[in-house]
């Protein structure tokens, strides 16, 4: 599903040059549960914006389901984030100005579909993540962990081919932690869902089927493992 | 091209419905004073104008003119003249004039002036002085001794100092009149006029029959005022009149004025123009000011829009809805304001120098101020979304 090849990312500070990349392989089959692991510094979250096509690498190749992704337009982009992708951010990513159910539904309402429909698609999806109480009300009136599961809602509304997840439960006490994870780990399993998600959590191994770590910009050769 | 229009709708409106009240209020309030203000003034300039021209009109010229030929000092044959072109269906009717110069004595003052020979039953229909008597009355057809003169030539009694009029003479007082030609005559001061500030009120009347009798002159005119039954047909009947086979010299009332209104309203039209810019820069700073500090403030949330897949031109074109919201507001309220500000100026109308003006606003005057408040919108609204929204998705959510 995933194929990376020799992925580099050159950040420039001003005169100086950060090598957050600096040549990463590997595979993601589809259906499988990744965890990326590592100390802090060390690429994960830049590998992550790679795949997701929020970045640019400076070199290096990304096939998702033998597309060169690389090789898209920006308005190709953005729609293939829109169709294929779906995103959870380690801080709480939702749009202030939209209540839980319409930051749900927004990516519906972006490919075309009637509004009606939108708005029980995304009431269906709210409900999955055990929101459907509170899918009126705005970011300033949920918790953090309420937050995060409106963000994996949103992220799996349009029925993205890969679920993209950076460090979700970072900000999360461990009750709301599990939450999340008990949720990713479902959709996995009943659903199938690719999903690559970032931790620094040892005990958020159990929940993946494999761990990539990082170290200095690279993979650590013995580091690929199996989960639980 | 449009086809994502509904989605910037969407974030558009939520966004209005859950911005700051203060904010949005205090905007819209700025955006209708500025209409107010590409408005009004020039309203009142076009108001200053239309009074000059209606005085014009009523007093002067009536809506066309004839004056003598080339290298004639008078029009002959006036009564075949106003028959004729009274039989025209159109014309309300004619009002020839007989002007020569006098100079004005009561007591030890006195004034040089023009005296004009009127035929009341003729002025009646064409001219509106009957209907500026501020004291006395207006000439009737037999009366043979008596003036009527404009206030800036009676002057007032009160207000000294005024070399250039009889100093307060009344009605009943006797007026000497020199004419030109060397006759002096004593006549009753019948009524005094005051009907505009554009030079009509040092005019003085006497009848056409007395004027005949004084100067020997017979059937003769040095202008003669038409009427006509609507106003905007001049051009019409002047080529009409022409048909007729009229040699004199014939002028509508917009080609008699035309001099003397630029010169008036030119100057008002500059500063309306100078206040016209500013009300213009205020708005697209203000509306700039509001949208950036909104994608500012909104950076993030931008970056979040796109990193989900919602298209650049859809975020930016959600912004150019808020300030075209920004602006209609304005526009309705600015409007209800005007009406409201108007209603009071039609009652109340503003003293001016040449009278009493009520602002008048054309359909072009609107057209051009919501057109310009629209585009300034519309700039105002793209650059800053554009600029926020062209920044890297990671900038944009993390800095
Ligand atoms: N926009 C940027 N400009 C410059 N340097 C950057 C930028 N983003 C990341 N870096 C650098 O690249 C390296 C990798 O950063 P990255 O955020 O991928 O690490 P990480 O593994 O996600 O760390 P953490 O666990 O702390 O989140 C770091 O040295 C970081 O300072
Ligand atoms: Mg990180």
């Amino acid at each position: 599903m995933i194929k990376v090849k020799n992925l580099k990312r050159i950040y420039h500070k001003g005169i100086v040059e950060v090598h957050a990349l600096k040549g990463v392989s590997f595979e993601v089959k589809k259906g499988e549960f990744l965890g990326l692991m590592g100390p802090s510094g060390s690429g994960k979250s830049t590998l992550l914006h790679q795949l997701g096509l929020l970045d640019t690498p400076t070199g290096g190749e990304i096939f998702i389901d033998e597309i060169n992704i690389l090789k898209l337009s920006e308005n190709e982009k953005t729609l293939f984030r829109l169709n294929q992708l779906g995103y959870v951010f380690q801080e709480y990513a939702i749009l202030g100005e939209l209540t839980a159910l319409e930051n749900v539904y927004l990516p519906l309402l972006m490919t075309g579909k009637k509004k009606k429909d939108c708005i029980n698609l995304g009431m269906e999806m709210l409900d999955k993540v055990g929101l459907g109480e509170r899918a009126h009300h705005l970011q300033r009136e949920l918790s953090g962990g309420e937050q995060q599961r409106v963000a994996v809602a949103r992220a799996l509304v349009n029925n993205p081919k890969i679920l993209f997840a950076d460090e979700p439960c970072a900000n999360l006490d461990t009750e709301s932690s599990r939450n999340i994870l008990e949720l990713f780990r479902k959709l996995n399993e009943e659903l199938g869902q690719t999903i690559l998600m970032v931790t620094h959590e040892e005990w958020h191994k159990k929940y993946v089927d494999r761990i990539i770590y990082l170290k200095d910009g690279l993979i650590e050769k013995k580091g690929v493992q199996d989960g639980h | 091209m449009f086809k994502n229009l509904k989605v910037s709708f969407f974030l558009a409106c939520k966004s209005i419905k859950r911005s700051n009240i203060g904010t949005t209020v205090l905007t819209i309030a700025i955006m209708s004073l500025i209409f107010v203000n590409l408005i009004f003034l020039p309203s009142i300039v076009e108001g200053i104008a239309e009074t000059i021209e209606q005085q014009a009109r009523d007093y002067m010229y009536g809506n066309i003119l004839i004056e003598p030929k080339e290298d004639d000092f008078y029009i002959d044959n006036v009564d075949s003249l106003q028959k004729k072109i009274n039989s025209l269906p159109g014309v309300l009717g004619t009002a020839p004039r007989y002007m020569v110069g006098a100079t004005f004595t009561h007591k030890d003052k006195f004034i040089g002036g023009t005296l004009h020979s009127a035929s009341p039953a003729d002025e009646i229909v064409v001219t509106k002085y009957h209907e500026g008597m501020i004291s006395g009355e207006y000439l009737s057809e037999s009366d043979t001794d008596e003036i009527i003169m404009g206030l800036d030539l009676t002057g007032e009694e009160d207000k000294e100092g005024n070399e250039a009029d009889l100093g307060g003479v009344k009605v009943g007082d006797k007026i000497e009149v020199t004419f030109s030609n060397g006759v002096i005559k004593e006549y009753r001061l019948k009524g005094i006029f005051s009907v505009s500030k554009m030079g009509m009120d040092s005019f003085a009347f006497i009848t056409e029959k007395e004027m005949e009798s004084v100067l020997g002159s017979n059937n003769q005119a040095s202008q003669i005022l038409i009427k006509l039954n609507e106003l905007g047909t001049e051009k019409e009947f002047k080529k009409k009149f022409m048909e007729l086979g009229i040699k004199e010299k014939i002028k509508t009332w917009e080609e008699k004025t035309a001099g003397i209104t630029e010169v008036v309203v030119s100057s008002f039209r500059i500063i309306t123009l100078i206040s016209t810019i500013v009300s213009l820069i205020i708005a697209v700073v203000v509306i700039f000011v509001i949208i950036y500090i909104n994608t500012i403030y909104k950076r993030k949330q931008i970056g979040i829009l796109k990193a989900i897949g919602i298209d650049q031109r859809v975020i930016i074109r959600s912004y150019i809805l808020q300030a075209l919201f920004y602006c209609f507001s304005g526009i309705i309220i600015g409007s209800i304001l005007l009406w409201i500000l108007l209603s009071y100026l039609t009652t109340n109308p503003i003293s001016f120098p040449v009278g009493t003006i009520i602002p008048v606003i054309g359909t072009s005057l609107i057209i051009q101020s919501i057109l310009s408040l629209l585009i300034v919108s519309l700039i105002a609204g793209f650059i800053p979304s554009w600029k926020t929204a062209r920044e890297s998705i990671l900038k944009a959510i993390w800095g």
